[in-house]
C-alpha cells in the first residue's frame, strides 16, 4: 500500500469537515473490514482516510427511538448488533441473519455504517433493512437529511450517500405486532460463504389475509431492492402455500439476476423463486411461535 | 514394539500452539531486498517490449530483473523436472495468464508491490487455447516449439525435439486383446467424465529467499523437494551441487504445490545479479497462477459379461498441464497406467495425454492425477451395477484385483488387502441395512467406492543417524514435515530401534549441506522410503554401540538389547549410552555416525505396452463410503455421513494415520463439492479465498471417521505404506454415487456444484434450468 | 502529504510498548517487524482464513485487515501471550493433547478463537463451535480433531 494521510477526528463536526466532495481518494474508514480490501488489491488507493474510531461514543449502541422504535449509531459493531437484547428483542430477524454474516472476527470490527455505506449488493443486512423500513441519517457540512433505505442503494457498489456526506445512524421503526419475518441466505459453495441468493421477507395478515408485505431480493442482483410484484401477489392473500409459490414465482420473473462464480443467471433466478417461497413458509412459522 | 503402533504425540506440538515454530515465511535476512513479481495479463502472447524506468524511477527500488538479466548469469534458463521448458522467467513469451515476466526489487515490500506495478509490458497476442482436447488436436495453437525432455527419465528422451504439437507425452498399457474382450462383451458402457482444475492454497504460501555465500548461494525455501532443488539450480548456474546449499523449515502444508522448482531459480538469480539478499513471498492470489492441480477428461469405455463381470476397459485420458509440464508426464504416465482401477480385467488399453495448454501449469497436488481417474472409474461402476442389476458393492467383489493377480501393467499385485478394505467399508457403512431414501425436497443416499495408486518408483531415500557424546540422538533426513508428522514417526522408528524415548530424539530440518540425499516428500513415499533408511541408519548405530559394549562387557553382540537408552546383557550388564560414547571417546566427545539409504527394486515398463514386471514397491488401496441428503429444488449436497477406508500396512502412528485419511478426504470433500477454479480467457476468475471456497468447520460431514486395516507390506519398514493420499482417492465417486443412489442422476463433471446437480435433476424431469 | 510514519502506544501481552508505524502498515505486519511475534501471520490476506487472528482490547480482530494504527491505546494479546509463567494457557495444552493441527499455519488462529469462544459460551455445544470457528480455516482439515480439542479446554478451562 502507498501512504496516506489518515485523520482521527474526535466530533462528527471534524469528521465531516475532513471530508472532502471533489476527492474520491478521501474516504471516511470505519472498521476498515471492506475498505482494507480494497486497499490491499489496489482497488482503491487513498489520499486521506478519515477514521471515525474516535467519534465512536456519539455513533455507537442501540436505543429506543421516540417512535417505539430502534436507533443504532453507525458505528455499532456487527457484534454489538448480534448480541444486543433490544434486537434480539425487537428485530429477531436481523439477529438470526448476523450470526451466520461473514464470521466473528470480521463481526467484531465492521460497523453497520460501513456496512450500508459500501453499497455491496451481496451483503445481508441491506434486504432485511429494506423490508423493516429503516432510514439513514447522513450529515455533512451542508446539513442532515434522512434517506429512505429504498433509496440508499442506487447501483452496483452506489450509494445515495454524497462523498461528503457521513452516516451517523440508522432508525428502524417499530415492528407491528406479529409480524411476520425471515431471512433466506444461500450459500452455493462452501457453508460459510458470502450469499449466492439472499431474500428477505416481512408480512403482516389480518384475519385470514395478508394485509401488507415485503419481499426484497440481494446477492442475485445488481444491487439490493424490494420487488413490488410479488408484495402484490400477496397483498390479500391467505398465507397459504399457494400464495407464497404465486409470489415466489413473481419474485423469481421481476428481477434481473446477475452471473457470477455463485451461479448462472438461470440458476440464481430459480434461487430466488426457492428461497422467496421458503422464506414466507418459515415467516408465517416463526411470526406464530413470536407471538 | 515400544514406539511403533503408539499415537506418539507430535514432537513440534508446542511449537505449533505457541506460533514459534519454524517456517520459511517468517524469515527475514540482513540487508534483503523483497522482490515482487509483474506478471502476464495475456494468455498467450510474444514480448514486444518491457518498459521498466517508471518502477526504477521509485524511491527504494533497488532493480528490475527481467530474462535478459537472467541470461547473463543463465544461458540457458529453462527448468523443470520432467521437460526443460519452463524459463525463470518470460523468455520471448508468455504462455500463461500470472506468468512471471520480470521482478521488482526494493528495501521494502509496499515499494516492491508498487514497482511491479509500474513495469509496462507491450504484448503482441497469439492465438491461445485452454481445453485439453481442443489443444491435443493438429491445428490448435502451439504452444511450446519443440518439446525439451529434462533427461532425467530416460523413458522420456524419445520425445526430445518433437515439434509443432501439444501433446508432451503420451503414455500406453496394453494388456490382452482389447478388440476381442470387447467383442466377447455382453454389454459395453461408454461414457465421459471431466475433472476441473483446483488449487492446494497451502495457508504458508511459497516463499523462498537465497543469499550468496563465498562462491556458493543458500537458498531457503518452503519446498518439499531440497534436493531436486540444489540439483536444478547447480544445473542451472552450471556449478557442482556443493556450491548450493538448499534448506527448509516446518512447512505450512504442501500437498504437492511446493515441489520442484518453483521460486528456487528466480530468487538464486536475483540474489546472485544484485549481490543482496533477496526474498520472495507468494501472496495466496498468486499462488493460482503458479501450480494447479490437472483438469482431465476420461473417455472410459468398459465391457461386461451378463455374470457381470468386467472383461475389456479402455480408458483414453486427457491431462490438462497447462502452460509448462512441471512433473505432468509424470502424472500422465504413474497415475496413468492405473486407469483401470483395482480390477481384474482381461483385456485393458489405457492412453493417456499429457497436453500444454494456456492454463497455468499443473503439477502433482495429494493424489497425484489418481482421484481424477478414481472419479471415473467408480462413477461408471456403480453406473454399470445398476444397470445389471447388481449391488454396488458385490459388483466390486466379483471384480476386484486379489492377492497374486497381475494387474493391467503386468505386474503382480502382493501386499494389497483389498477384500479387507470392502469388508470394513461394508461394515462401517452399515450396508445391509435398510435405507430410508426419503420422498420429499429433501432426498438421501449412499455411495462407496474404491481406488487405486501405485507408489511413485524408483526412488531413492538416504538417511544419517547421530549419537553425540553424552549419548543423545539426532536424525538426519531430507523428509520434510509439511504437517504430516512425518519427523515424528521417523523419530518413532530411531526410538523403536535403539529404545531412545521418541521425544528426545533430534529431527534436524533438511538442509543439504548436512541432510542426506531424499528424492522428495511427494506421493505418499516417504513412511516406506525414508522409513526404511531411518531403520536402517538407526541399525548401523546401533551394530556399532553393541560393538563397543559387546567389548567393554566382554560378552557377545547376540547377547545385548537396547532398552531405555542402555545397552542390557542377557547376564544382566548395563552400560547406558552416555557410558558407551565415554568408553569409546575416553571424554564426553565423537559421534557414532549410522547411515541408510533405501531404493526398492524397479522393472521400467515396455514403453509400447506399458507391461513391467515390477512397476511399483507397494499398492495403496483407499474406499471411502457416504451418505448424503440432496436438497432437489436447489441442487445442494450435504454430506452426513462419510467413511475412509484405507489399507496401510502398518499404522506406525495411529492418530496421525487418522488424521492424514481424514484430513485429506475433507480436503476432497472441497475438491468435490464446490473447488473449482474458474477461467476466463486464462484469467482465474476466483483466485482468491474469497471466490475459490475451501472446505471450513460446517463442511464437514457430521459423521466421518477413518478406518484401516493392518497387514504388514513385507518390504515396509515395520510393515507400513504411506498413507498422505490415500484419503482423497475415493470421497468423490462415493458421494457421486450417493447421488446417483438418491436419485438416478448423472453428473460427468466435478465439483458437483448445487447448480450442475440442479440442472442434472431438471434435466432427468424433463423440464432443464434454462441457459441465460 | 504527511509523515509516512507515526509511532503508537499500546499494551502487547501485558507491557505497554510503542512502536514507529507507516500508516498504511496492517497490525501483522507491524507485531512481527517490530516485536519478532510470528504467531498471527497472514495467508489468505482477506480476513477469511484467521491465520492473523489478535485480540484488541478482548476481541479477536484479523490482523490483516486492521491499521496497526488503529492499535494505538488499545491492549492486544497474541498468541505468544497466552502461556504463564512458561506453561501452556489450557486451550493450547488442549490443542496439544487432541493433536489438534498438522502444519500448524492455522493453529494460533485457532486457540485464540477458541479462547474467545469459550469466554462467550463457557461450555459450547458442537453446533457452536462449529458456527463460532467458522471463520477460521485450515486447509490441513484438522477440524474434528480442533472440535475435539475445543471441547477438551471447555473441561478444563471450567474445572
Ligand atoms: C472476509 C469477509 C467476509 C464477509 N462476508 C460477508 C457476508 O457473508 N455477508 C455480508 O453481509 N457481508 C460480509 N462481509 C462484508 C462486511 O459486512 C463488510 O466488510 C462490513 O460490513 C463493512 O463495514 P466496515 O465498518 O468495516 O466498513 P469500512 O471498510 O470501514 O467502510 C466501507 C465503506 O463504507 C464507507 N463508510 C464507512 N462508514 C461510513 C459512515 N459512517 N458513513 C459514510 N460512509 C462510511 C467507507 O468510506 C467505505 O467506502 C464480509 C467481509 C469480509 C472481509
Ligand atoms: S490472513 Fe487474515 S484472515 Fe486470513
Ligand atoms: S494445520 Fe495446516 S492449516 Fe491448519
Amino acid at each position: 500500500m502507498k501512504n496516506f494521510e489518515l485523520v482521527e477526528p474526535a466530533t462528527i463536526d471534524e469528521a465531516v469537515a475532513l471530508l472532502d466532495p471533489d476527492d474520491a481518494g478521501v474516504r471516511a474508514i470505519a472498521g476498515g473490514t471492506a475498505l482494507m480490501l480494497m486497499m490491499k488489491a489496489r482497488l482503491f488507493e487513498p489520499v486521506r482516510l478519515v477514521s471515525l474510531r474516535r467519534v465512536n461514543g456519539a455513533l455507537r449502541g442501540v436505543r429506543e427511538n421516540a417512535g417505539g422504535g430502534l436507533t443504532v449509531g453507525a458505528m455499532t459493531t456487527l457484534t454489538e448488533l448480534e448480541r444486543s437484547p433490544k434486537i434480539a428483542a425487537a428485530l429477531p430477524v436481523m439477529s438470526r441473519a448476523l450470526h451466520t454474516l461473514s464470521n466473528v472476527r470480521i463481526r467484531n470490527v465492521a460497523t453497520l455504517g460501513g456496512h450500508l455505506a459500501h453499497g455491496d449488493p451481496h451483503m445481508d443486512l441491506p434486504p432485511i433493512l429494506l423490508t423493516l423500513g429503516a432510514r439513514v441519517r447522513a450529515v455533512s457540512r451542508r446539513g442532515e437529511r434522512w434517506i429512505d433505505i429504498a433509496d440508499l442503494f442506487v447501483g452496483y457498489y452506489q450509494v445515495a450517500v454524497a462523498r461528503d456526506e457521513l452516516i451517523t445512524e440508522i432508525d428502524v421503526p417499530a415492528q407491528p405486532a406479529g409480524v411476520h419475518t425471515w431471512y433466506a441466505k444461500f450459500a452455493a459453495l462452501s457453508a460459510d460463504d458470502w450469499p449466492s441468493v439472499g431474500v428477505a421477507v416481512w408480512y403482516r395478515t389480518d384475519g385470514e389475509r395478508i394485509a401488507e408485505a415485503r419481499v426484497a431480493v440481494s446477492a442475485a442482483t445488481e444491487m439490493p431492492l424490494r420487488l413490488a410484484g410479488a408484495e402484490r401477489a400477496l397483498v390479500g392473500n391467505a398465507p397459504t402455500p399457494q400464495t407464497f409459490a404465486a409470489a415466489a414465482d413473481v419474485a423469481a420473473e421481476a428481477i434481473e439476476p446477475v452471473a457470477d462464480i455463485r451461479g448462472t443467471a438461470a440458476y440464481k433466478r430459480e434461487m430466488v423463486r426457492v428461497h422467496t417461497r421458503r422464506a414466507l413458509a418459515q415467516a408465517l412459522h416463526t411470526g406464530r411461535a413470536a407471538r | 514394539m515400544r514406539s511403533i503402533g503408539q499415537s506418539v504425540p507430535r514432537l513440534e506440538g508446542h511449537a505449533k500452539v505457541t506460533g514459534s515454530v519454524e517456517y520459511i515465511h517468517h524469515l527475514r535476512l540482513p540487508g534483503m531486498l523483497y522482490g515482487k513479481i509483474h506478471r502476464s495479463a495475456l494468455a498467450h502472447a510474444r514480448i514486444v517490449s518491457i518498459d521498466a524506468s517508471a518502477a526504477l524511477a521509485l524511491d527504494g527500488v533497488h532493480a528490475v530483473i527481467t530474462i535478459q538479466d537472467v541470461l547473463s548469469l543463465v544461458p540457458n534458463p529453462y527448468y523443470g523436472p520432467a521437460f526443460h521448458d519452463q524459463p525463470i522467467l518470460a523468455h520471448g513469451k508468455v504462455r500463461h495468464v500470472g506468468e512471471p515476466v520480470a521482478v521488482a526489487l526494493a528495501v521494502d515490500p509496499h515499494i516492491a508491490e508498487q514497482a511491479a506495478d509500474l513495469i509496462h509490458v507491450e504484448y503482441e497476442p497469439l492465438d491461445a487455447v485452454f481445453d485439453e482436447i481442443e489443444a491435443a488436436r493438429p491445428d490448435a495453437p502451439i504452444i511450446h516449439d519443440v518439446l525439451k525432455p529434462a533427461g532425467m527419465f530416460t523413458d522420456l528422451k524419445h520425445l526430445g525435439g518433437r515439434s509443432g504439437t501439444n501433446v508432451a507425452l503420451d503414455a500406453r498399457v496394453r494388456r490382452g486383446d482389447i478388440a476381442k474382450g470387447f467383442a466377447e462383451a455382453d454389454r459395453i458402457f461408454e461414457h465421459t467424465f471431466r475433472t476441473g482444475k483446483v488449487i492446494h492454497a497451502t495457508f504458508e504460501p511459497m516463499v523462498s529467499l537465497a543469499e550468496k555465500q563465498g562462491d556458493g548461494i543458500t537458498i531457503h525455501t518452503a519446498s518439499q523437494s531440497p534436493s531436486f532443488v540444489r540439483a536444478e539450480v547447480s544445473r542451472l548456474l552450471g556449478w557442482a551441487e556443493n556450491r548450493v546449499r538448499v534448506r527448509t523449515a516446518f512447512l505450512g502444508g504442501g500437498f504437492g504445490a511446493k515441489l520442484y522448482i518453483k521460486l528456487e531459480a528466480l530468487v538464486a538469480v536475483c540474489a546472485l545479479l544484485t549481490g543482496k539478499p533477496v526474498r520472495i513471498g507468494l501472496s495466496m492470489d498468486e499462488q493460482f497462477y503458479t501450480i494447479t492441480k490437472h483438469g482431465a477428461t476420461v473417455r472410459i469405455k468398459t465391457g461386461v459379461t451378463d455374470d457381470g463381470r468386467m472383461i475389456a476397459r479402455e480408458v483414453e485420458t486427457y491431462w490438462n498441464g497447462g502452460a509448462y509440464a512441471d512433473i505432468g508426464p509424470r502424472v500422465t504416465q504413474k497415475s496413468g497406467f492405473t486407469a483401470a482401477g483395482p480390477y481384474d480385467i482381461e483385456h485393458v488399453a489405457l492412453d493417456n495425454y499429457a497436453v500444454y495448454t494456456n492454463h497455468p501449469p499443473a503439477g502433482a497436488l495429494r493424489g497425484f492425477g489418481i482421484s481424477q481417474l478414481v472419479w471415473a472409474y467408480e462413477r461408471q461402476a456403480d453406473i454399470i451395477a445398476r444397470e445389471m442389476g447388481i449391488d454396488p458393492l458385490a459388483f466390486r467383489r466379483k471384480n476386484v484385483l486379489r492377492e497374486g493377480r497381475p494387474h493391467a501393467t503386468g505386474t503382480v499385485v502382493t501386499d494389497m488387502e483389498i477384500d479387507a478394505v470392502l469388508d470394513l467399508l461394508e461394515k462401517r457403512m452399515d450396508w445391509r441395512r435398510p435405507f430410508d431414501r426419503g420422498t420429499g425436497v429433501i432426498r438421501r443416499g449412499r455411495g462407496l467406492a474404491i481406488g487405486l495408486k501405485a507408489c511413485i518408483s524408483p526412488t531413492t531415500s538416504v538417511a544419517t543417524v547421530l549419537l553425540y557424546g553424552d549419548g543423545s540422538c539426532a536424525l538426519h533426513c531430507g523428509t520434510v514435515d509439511m504437517g504430516q508428522a512425518s519427523d515424528t514417526a521417523m523419530a518413532q522408528i530411531v526410538s523403536e530401534v535403539l529404545g531412545i524415548q521418541t521425544q528426545s530424539i533430534r529431527v534436524v530440518r533438511p538442509d543439504t549441506d548436512v541432510t542426506p540425499y531424499d528424492m522428495a516428500t511427494l506421493g505418499s513415499r516417504s513412511t516406506f522410503h525414508m522409513g526404511n533408511a531411518v531403520r536402517a541408519a538407526a541399525e548401523d548405530v546401533l551394530a556399532q554401540v553393541f560393538h563397543i559394549a559387546a567389548t567393554s562387557l566382554d560378552t557377545e553382540v547376540s547377547s545385548l538389547e537396547c532398552v531405555d537408552a542402555e545397552v542390557v546383557s542377557s547376564r544382566g550388564a548395563r552400560m547406558t549410552l552416555r557410558e558407551i560414547m565415554l568408553a569409546r571417546f575416553a571424554m564426553q566427545a565423537g559421534t557414532i555416525v549410522g547411515t541408510g539409504s533405501f531404493a526398492p527394486h524397479y522393472k521400467k515398463p515396455d514403453p509400447a505396452t506399458g507391461q513391467s514386471p515390477d512397476v511399483t514397491p507397494f499398492w495403496m488401496l483407499g474406499g471411502a463410503g457416504a451418505e448424503i441428503e440432496v436438497d432437489t429444488e436447489t441442487g445442494r449436497i450435504e454430506v452426513t455421513k462419510l467413511v475412509n477406508v484405507a489399507d496401510v500396512g502398518r499404522a506406525l502412528n495411529p492418530a496421525s494415520v487418522d488424521r492424514q485419511l481424514t484430513g485429506a478426504a475433507i480436503m476432497q470433500v472441497g475438491f468435490t463439492l464446490f473447488e473449482e477454479m474458474v477461467f476466463s480467457d486464462g484469467q482465474v476468475v476466483n483466485a482468491s479465498l474469497a471466490d475459490y471456497k475451501i472446505p471450513g468447520f460446517l463442511d464437514v460431514p457430521r459423521d466421518i471417521s477413518a478406518g484401516y486395516v493392518e497387514v504388514p507390506h513385507r518390504n515396509g519398514p515395520y510393515g507400513a505404506k504411506g498413507v498422505g493420499e490415500t484419503g482423497v482417492f475415493s470421497p468423490s465417486p462415493a458421494i457421486a454415487n450417493a447421488l446417483y443412489d438418491a436419485l438416478g442422476v448423472i453428473v460427468h463433471d466435478l465439483p458437483l456444484t448445487p447448480e450442475r446437480v440442479l440442472r442434472a435433476i431438471r434435466q432427468a424431469e424433463n423440464r432443464p434450468l434454462g441457459d441465460e | 502529504m504527511t509523515d509516512a510514519t507515526r509511532t503508537i502506544r499500546f499494551t502487547l501481552n501485558g507491557r505497554a510498548v510503542t512502536a514507529r508505524i507507516a500508516v498504511y502498515e496492517t497490525l501483522v505486519e507491524v507485531l512481527q517487524r517490530e516485536f519478532a511475534l510470528l504467531g498471527a501471520r497472514e495467508s489468505c490476506a482477506q480476513g477469511l482464513c484467521g491465520c492473523c487472528t489478535v485480540l484488541v482490547d478482548g476481541t479477536a480482530v484479523s490482523g490483516c485487515l486492521y491499521l496497526a494504527a488503529f492499535a494505538d491505546g488499545a491492549e492486544l494479546v497474541t498468541v505468544e501471550g497466552l502461556p504463564k509463567d512458561g506453561v501452556l494457557h489450557p486451550v493450547q495444552q488442549a490443542f496439544v493433547d487432541k493433536g489438534a493441527f498438522q502444519c500448524g499455519f492455522c493453529t494460533p488462529g485457532m486457540v485464540l478463537m477458541t479462547k474467545e469462544l469459550l469466554e462467550q459460551h463457557p461450555h459450547p455445544t458442537e453446533d457452536q463451535i462449529r458456527h463460532y470457528l467458522s471463520g477460521n480455516l485450515c486447509r490441513c482439515a484438522s477440524y474434528p480433531e480442533i472440535v475435539q480439542a475445543v471441547k477438551l479446554a471447555a473441561d478444563k478451562v471450567h474445572i
